[in-house]
C-alpha cells in the first residue's frame, strides 16, 4: 500500500474510534517500514485533529471523542516503546493531572476535557470523581505534572479547588503547577479570587489554557 | 464554650498535615513527652490503682498533651487545635444532670466521683449483631424489664429479608430504620417505652444511616451516639452527624476505643489519651456523656489486665476533674452462658464503677460473633455495678484481682459459649438453664467477695 | 412492580462490568443500533414535532435500548438489568393522581399526552439557583410563591451559612440543608401558601445524609424529593440510599434525569431515545411520581436551545403517549433575569413541553449557575404561557417557538446577563423595580400581538 493510503487508513481509524482498525493500521505501517514517529505526526495526529474539529462544530460528542482517545491511546502503547527503544523521545505537549473535586461526583465536562487534552497532546492522568484536595497534589509530585485541572459542578463544591491551592501551598509546591478551574458554578471572578491560574468556561477552553500555561512554564516534554 | 460553628471552621481551615505527620511527628512525641514529665507508668500488680496524686497527674498530662496536639481531620487533612482556655471554658458548662428518657422512665445521668456511693447509670442489653429481627425484640425486652436498666444499647442487625445488610449502601439505611423500629417494640412489650435509647442508630455506620433511622424511633429518647477515630482523629461524617444533633435534644455519647498497642502506645499513654478525649467529647463532639472503652489492638476484649488498669486510672483523672460523666463500655472474650463471661463483666464493671465511672454494659465474644449475646449478664452486670458503688479502691482492687485469676489465663482461647436458640426458649423468654448460671454466678459473687445484690429483674 | 429490595439486590450483586465498558461497548453500540433501526433522526427545522409516528418510535428504540442496556451501578460496578415483562409491568403499575402539597394548597399531578387541554402542573422557582444570603432566599422564595398559578415550588440552593461559604459533605451542608428547607417553610407561611409542596427538597443539599437531616425539619409526605440518575443510565449508592429512605418516609419522588446533549446519547436523536428510556428506569428505580427530563447542552449549558426544545419534545411525546408515569420539563435558560431574553427563552421551551404532554418547572436564569441572579417574574410569565398553550397543536406551538428563537438563539452563547434579585426587586419590600414591570407589560403585549396570546396576567406584581 502506498504510503499516504496507509496513513489515511490511520486517520479514519481514529476518527471512526475504532481501536482495534487502528492498532492494525498500525501493525501494517510499522510492517511496511514506516518510522513510529511519522505513524504518529502524519497518520494519527490528523485523525485526531479532525475530531477536535467535528467536536467544536457540534458533529460530534463525547462518546466519538472517548472512543478516538481511546483508539490513540492504544496505538501509543504500541508506538511509545519503539520510539525509545530507538532513543528517540514521543513530543509531549505536557502533564495534566485531572479530577472532579471531593463531593462532587459529575464527571461529563470532566471527561470531555480529558479528551480534548489527550488529542492536543497531553499525558492525562484522570483522578476519577469526589477526589479529595491532597490527592490532587500528591498525584502532580509524583508523575512531575505541569498543570492541575479542577473540575466542579456545584456551589458546594468549588471550594474545593481553593483548598486544592491552599494544599499546594502548604507543601510549598504551588510554583510547580498551574491550577485551572472549570465546572458549571465556577467563573472568571473566583478563579481570580482563588489563584487559579485560568478558568475555563467550556470544555473546550481547557486545552487551550493548558498550552498557554505550559508554554508559560517553558517547557514542552 | 466555643460554639460548634467554629470547630467546623478549624476542620475546614485548620493547619495542613499529612495523617502520616500527625500521627508519628506529633501524636506519638507528645504522648511520649507527658508520660515521662508526669511519670505515668503501668502498675500490673494493682489493675485498679488508688492514688488521687497519680490520678491527677494523668490528667494535668492529659490537658498538656491535648493542647499540643489537637485534633486530625481526616477529610481535609487538617488539625483543630484548642488552647488552654477553650479547654478550661469546656469544663466550666459542662453538662450537668442531663435526662434521658421520658415520663416514669426518665433517668439523670449521675456525675460521679472515684469511691462515690451514687449508684452509677447503667445502660446495656448485651446484644452485638444478631440474625433475625424477633432476637432484637426479646433481647431488648428482656433487659429492659431490669429495673436498674437506666437505657438500652440496642443490637445490630446483620440482613435484611436475607440480604446481608452493607455499609454506605441502601441495605444498611433500611437496616438502620429497622432497628430502630424493632427496639422501640421491644421497650414497648416491656413496659419502659420512654426508656432512651443511647447507641442510635446501631446498624448505622454513615451518617446518612443515623439520620435515616433516627426518624423513625422517638427522637426525645433516641440518641446518637458519635465516635471518633484511633487516635484524635475526626471525619467530615462524623462532624455531620453532631450538625445534625445540634438542632435536636440529642445527649449525645461520645464514644472513645482508644487502643492499647495502637498509637497510643501502652495502658499508661492509654490512660493520659482516655482523659485527654474528654474535653474533646465536650468541644467537638458535643456529647452528654464520654463514652470510653480500652481494648487490645490484637482482640476487642476489655477485661485484660492492662485495659483494666488503663480504664481505672483514666477515669480516675477525668471524674476527679471534669463535670462530663463518664459511662465506660465493656466486652467479654468468653460467649454467653459461661461462667468466665461472668468473671470478665464483673472485673471491669467493678473497676470502673469504684473509679467514678457509670457503666454501659457490652457484649459477650467481643460482640463478634451473630447471636452470641446477653442479656443475662448485662443484667448481673447492672447487679455488680449497684453492689460495688461506694467501695473502696483498695477493696475493690483485691476483688478484680482474684477475678483475674479465674480467667485471665483464658482470654487468648476463651470458650464461645451459646448462641440465643439455646438459651432462650419459645416464650421469647430466657430458658431455665440461663437464669439458673445466672443465678449461681450471682451467689458466687455473694458468697465470695459479700456483695449483695437486689432483686430487680423478673429473674432474680 | 419488581420490588425495591429486587433492585438492591441487583444493584449489590448484578453482572461485573467496568464503568468504561459501559460507556463505550454497551450503552453507545446499543444506543447506535436502535437510532438506525428505528431511524430517529434530528430535525431542526421543527423544534416541536408532531409526528405521532416518530414519537412511538422513539419509544419502541427506548425500551428496546433499556432492555439491552440496564442501568450501571457506580459504586458495585455493576449492572442492573430489566426484562421487557418487568418495564411492563412498572408502567402497569404507575401512579395515578399523586397529590402534592397539602389543605388549600393541595395540587394533584396531572396525566397529560401531547396537545392536551388538561392544564399543565407548574412547579415554580429559582430551580437549584445559588443564593447569596438567608434574606434574599426568603424572598426569592417569597416572590416566587405568590405567583397563583404556582402548584408547587422549586427551592434555590444556599450556599453561604453565617458569613461562611457551604462545603458539600460537611456539617455546613448538614446546617445549610437545614436552614434552606427552614427558610422555605417561612417564605410559604408569609405568602399565605403554607401548604404548598417543595418538589426539589432538598437543594442545597448534595449527599443522603444532607437530604435526610433537613426531611427532619420541614418536609412532609406531601413533598417531593428530588432523586436523579447520573449521566447517563448510572445510578450510585448514594441516590438509592436516599430512595431507601424516602419509600420508608412516605415522601415523594422526583425522578430526575439530567441529560447531556453531546454527552454520552450524542446528539438530539439520542438523547430523546435515552430520555424516553429514563421513564419506565424512574418507575422501577428511583420509584418516582413523576419523571422529571431536562436536556442540557453540555457546552452551552442551556435547555433553550433549539436541539434541547426538540429532544424533550420528542422525548415528552414518546412517553406520554406510552407510559403512565407524568413528565414534568425542568429548563435552564441562558439570559438573566430582567433580560427581554429570559422571557423569550422560558416561554419557548415551556410550551414546546406542554404542547409535547409535559408539565413544566420553571425556571433558571443565566443558566442558573450565577448567584442571586433569580427573580419570580419570568416564571410567572411562563406559567401563564404554558396555561394558555394547553390544548394547542403541536403545529401551531412549533411556529411559536421558531418565532420565539429567531428573537434569541444567535445571543446564546454570549447572552445578556441580566441582574440579581436585588438589583430588580426592592429587597425589603419584595417587590419589582418600575422597569421590570415595564419590560414584563411590554413582552405580554408582544405575545398577544404576534402570536395571538392573550395571558391571564396573574402576577401579583403588576
Amino acid at each position: 500500500m502506498a504510503k499516504e493510503a496507509v496513513f489515511e487508513s490511520l486517520k479514519s481509524a481514529i476518527i471512526d474510534g475504532e481501536r482495534d482498525k487502528t492498532l492494525a493500521a498500525v501493525d501494517a505501517a510499522l510492517k511496511q517500514g514506516i518510522a513510529p514517529a511519522d505513524i504518529i505526526e502524519k497518520g494519527m495526529s490528523p485523525g485526531m485533529k479532525e475530531v477536535g474539529e467535528k467536536f467544536a462544530r457540534y458533529e460530534i460528542y463525547l462518546p466519538e471523542m472517548m472512543m478516538a482517545a481511546e483508539a490513540w491511546e492504544g496505538a501509543m502503547k504500541v508506538l511509545e516503546p519503539k520510539i525509545m527503544a530507538a532513543g528517540g523521545e514521543r513530543k509531549k505537549t505536557g502533564k495534566v493531572v485531572l479530577g472532579t473535586v471531593a463531593g462532587d461526583i459529575h464527571s461529563i465536562g470532566k471527561n470531555i476535557v480529558g479528551a480534548m487534552l489527550k488529542m492536543s497532546g497531553f499525558e492525562v492522568y484522570d483522578l476519577g470523581i469526589d477526589v479529595p484536595a491532597s490527592h490532587f497534589v500528591t498525584k502532580a509530585e509524583e508523575v512531575g505534572a505541569d498543570v492541575i485541572a479542577a473540575s466542579a459542578l456545584m456551589s458546594t463544591t468549588m471550594t474545593q479547588q481553593k483548598n486544592i491551592i491552599e494544599h499546594l501551598n502548604a507543601r510549598g509546591v504551588r510554583a510547580k503547577y498551574a491550577v485551572l478551574v472549570g465546572g458549571g458554578s465556577t467563573t472568571q471572578d473566583w478563579a481570580d479570587q482563588i489563584g487559579a491560574d485560568g478558568y475555563g468556561r467550556t470544555a473546550g477552553d481547557a486545552a487551550t489554557l493548558a498550552i498557554k500555561a505550559v508554554a508559560k512554564k517553558g517547557g514542552k516534554k | 464554650m466555643l460554639s460548634f460553628s467554629e470547630v467546623v471552621y478549624r476542620a475546614l481551615n485548620g493547619p495542613i498535615c499529612t495523617e502520616r505527620d500527625f500521627d508519628l511527628a506529633i501524636f506519638v512525641p507528645n504522648l511520649r513527652k507527658v508520660l515521662q514529665k508526669y511519670d505515668i507508668k503501668y502498675d500490673p500488680q494493682n489493675p485498679i490503682p488508688a492514688d488521687d496524686d497519680f490520678a491527677d497527674r494523668i490528667w494535668e498530662a492529659a490537658m498538656e498533651f491535648l493542647v499540643a496536639t489537637g485534633m486530625f481531620c481526616l477529610d481535609t487533612e487538617r488539625r483543630i487545635l484548642f488552647t488552654r482556655e477553650e479547654i478550661e471554658g469546656a469544663l466550666q458548662t459542662g453538662p450537668s444532670g442531663s435526662v434521658y428518657g421520658d415520663g416514669k422512665d426518665a433517668r439523670i445521668m449521675p456525675r460521679r466521683y472515684p469511691e462515690d456511693k451514687t449508684p452509677p447509670w447503667c445502660s446495656g442489653c448485651g446484644a452485638g449483631p444478631v440474625s433475625k429481627e424477633e432476637y432484637v425484640i426479646n433481647i431488648v425486652k428482656t433487659y429492659a424489664e431490669d429495673a436498674l436498666s437506666d437505657g438500652i444499647t440496642a443490637p445490630c442487625i446483620t440482613n435484611v429479608d436475607g440480604l446481608p445488610v452493607q455499609a454506605g449502601s441502601p441495605t444498611a439505611i433500611e437496616g438502620a430504620i429497622r432497628t430502630i423500629i424493632l427496639t422501640r417494640e421491644g421497650l414497648r412489650r416491656a413496659g419502659r417505652p420512654g426508656l432512651a435509647v443511647v447507641n442510635e442508630v446501631a446498624s448505622a455506620i454513615k451518617a446518612a444511616e443515623h439520620i435515616a433511622g433516627h426518624r423513625f424511633g422517638d427522637p426525645k429518647v433516641d440518641h446518637l451516639e458519635i465516635g471518633l477515630i484511633h487516635e484524635l482523629k475526626i471525619d467530615l461524617d462524623a462532624l455531620n452527624k453532631i450538625m445534625y444533633t445540634q438542632s435536636l435534644n440529642n445527649l449525645t455519647f461520645a464514644e472513645n476505643g482508644v487502643i492499647i498497642g495502637g498509637y497510643a502506645g501502652g495502658p499508661a499513654g492509654v490512660a493520659v489519651v482516655t482523659a485527654a478525649y474528654n474535653p474533646v467529647d465536650m468541644l467537638v463532639v458535643r456529647g452528654a456523656a464520654q463514652h470510653p472503652f480500652i481494648v487490645p489492638i490484637e482482640k476487642g476484649t476489655t477485661s485484660r489486665r492492662d485495659c483494666i488498669w488503663a480504664r481505672a486510672a483514666g477515669l480516675q483523672a477525668l471524674s476527679r476533674h471534669s463535670p462530663l460523666p463518664a459511662v465506660g463500655s465493656g466486652y467479654s472474650s468468653a460467649g454467653p452462658m459461661t461462667k468466665m463471661s461472668y468473671y470478665e463483666f464483673a472485673a471491669w464493671v467493678i473497676a470502673n464503677v469504684v473509679s467514678g465511672g457509670s457503666c454501659e454494659m457490652g457484649v459477650p465474644y467481643r460482640g463478634v460473633l451473630i447471636d452470641h449475646c446477653g442479656p443475662m449478664e448485662d443484667i448481673f452486670a447492672n447487679g455488680i455495678a449497684h453492689a460495688v458503688a461506694g467501695m473502696s479502691r483498695k477493696e475493690a482492687n483485691k476483688i478484680v484481682l482474684a477475678l483475674l485469676a479465674k480467667y485471665e489465663d483464658k482470654i487468648p482461647d476463651p470458650p464461645t459459649g451459646k448462641p440465643y436458640p439455646e438459651y432462650y426458649d419459645t416464650t421469647a423468654r430466657p430458658n431455665k438453664e440461663c437464669i439458673a448460671l445466672y443465678r449461681e454466678m450471682r451467689k458466687e459473687m455473694s458468697d465470695e467477695f459479700g456483695l449483695k445484690f437486689r432483686k430487680t429483674s423478673p429473674y432474680g | 412492580m419488581l420490588s425495591f429490595l429486587e433492585v438492591v439486590d441487583r444493584a449489590l450483586n448484578g453482572p461485573i462490568c467496568t464503568e468504561k465498558d459501559f460507556d463505550l461497548r454497551i450503552f453507545v453500540p446499543n444506543l447506535r443500533k436502535v437510532l438506525q433501526k428505528y431511524n430517529i433522526k434530528y430535525d431542526p427545522q421543527n423544534p416541536v414535532p408532531s409526528d405521532d409516528d416518530l414519537a412511538d418510535r422513539v419509544w419502541e428504540a427506548g425500551i428496546e435500548f433499556l432492555i439491552e442496556t440496564g442501568l450501571f451501578c457506580l459504586d458495585t460496578e455493576r449492572r442492573i438489568i430489566f426484562t421487557r415483562e418487568e418495564i411492563e409491568s412498572a408502567i402497569d403499575s404507575g401512579p395515578h393522581g399523586c397529590v402534592f402539597g397539602e389543605g388549600k394548597d393541595a395540587r394533584v399531578m396531572p396525566r397529560r399526552s401531547p396537545e392536551d387541554k388538561t392544564p399543565p402542573f407548574c412547579s415554580v422557582g429559582p430551580t437549584s439557583a445559588p443564593v447569596s444570603s438567608d434574606w434574599i432566599y426568603l424572598q426569592a422564595v417569597k416572590g416566587h410563591v405568590m405567583n397563583p398559578l404556582s402548584d408547587a415550588l422549586t427551592m434555590p440552593c444556599l450556599t453561604v451559612v453565617d458569613g461562611r461559604q457551604i462545603v458539600a459533605n460537611s456539617p455546613l451542608g448538614i446546617e445549610g440543608s437545614i436552614r434552606a428547607i427552614l427558610l422555605v417553610r417561612e417564605a410559604m407561611r408569609r405568602a399565605g401558601r403554607p401548604g404548598m409542596a417543595v418538589v426539589n427538597g432538598v437543594t442545597t443539599a448534595s449527599r443522603s445524609q444532607e437530604h435526610i437531616a433537613a426531611h427532619h425539619f420541614g418536609m412532609r409526605k406531601s413533598d417531593a424529593f428530588e432523586i436523579g440518575t447520573t449521566h447517563e443510565m448510572k445510578i450510585d449508592f448514594d441516590s438509592l440510599n436516599k430512595i431507601t429512605y424516602a419509600l420508608a418516609s412516605g415522601t415523594l419522588i422526583f425522578g430526575e434525569n439530567g441529560l447531556i446533549i453531546g454527552g454520552l446519547a450524542g446528539g438530539p436523536a439520542g438523547v430523546a431515545v435515552v430520555q424516553a428510556a429514563y421513564n419506565p428506569v424512574d418507575l422501577l428505580v428511583l420509584r418516582a411520581a413523576v419523571q422529571h427530563p431536562f436536556p442540557t447542552h453540555f457546552d452551552l449549558v442551556t435547555s433553550s436551545i433549539r436541539e434541547s426544545i426538540w429532544a424533550r419534545s420528542l422525548g415528552n411525546q414518546a412517553a406520554t403517549r406510552n407510559s403512565t408515569l407524568p413528565v414534568v420539563n425542568i429548563g435552564y435558560s441562558a439570559g438573566g433575569p430582567m433580560t427581554k431574553m429570559l422571557f423569550y427563552e422560558h416561554a419557548a421551551w415551556c410550551i414546546a413541553s406542554v404542547a409535547s404532554g409535559g408539565s413544566i418547572e420553571v425556571g433558571g436564569a443565566g443558566r442558573g449557575v450565577t448567584l442571586d441572579f433569580t427573580s419570580p417574574i419570568e416564571p410567572i410569565f411562563a406559567s401563564e404561557m404554558a396555561h394558555a398553550v394547553a390544548g394547542m397543536t403541536r403545529k401551531e406551538v412549533n411556529k411559536i417557538v421558531q418565532s420565539l428563537l429567531a428573537k434569541y438563539e444567535d445571543k446564546i452563547r454570549t447572552p445578556p446577563p441580566g441582574k440579581k434579585y436585588q438589583e430588580c426587586f426592592d429587597a425589603t419590600a419584595g417587590m419589582p423595580i418600575k422597569e421590570y414591570n415595564k419590560m414584563d407589560l411590554e413582552v405580554r403585549k408582544e405575545m398577544a400581538d404576534e402570536f395571538g396570546i392573550q395571558l391571564k396576567n396573574t402576577s401579583p406584581f403588576l
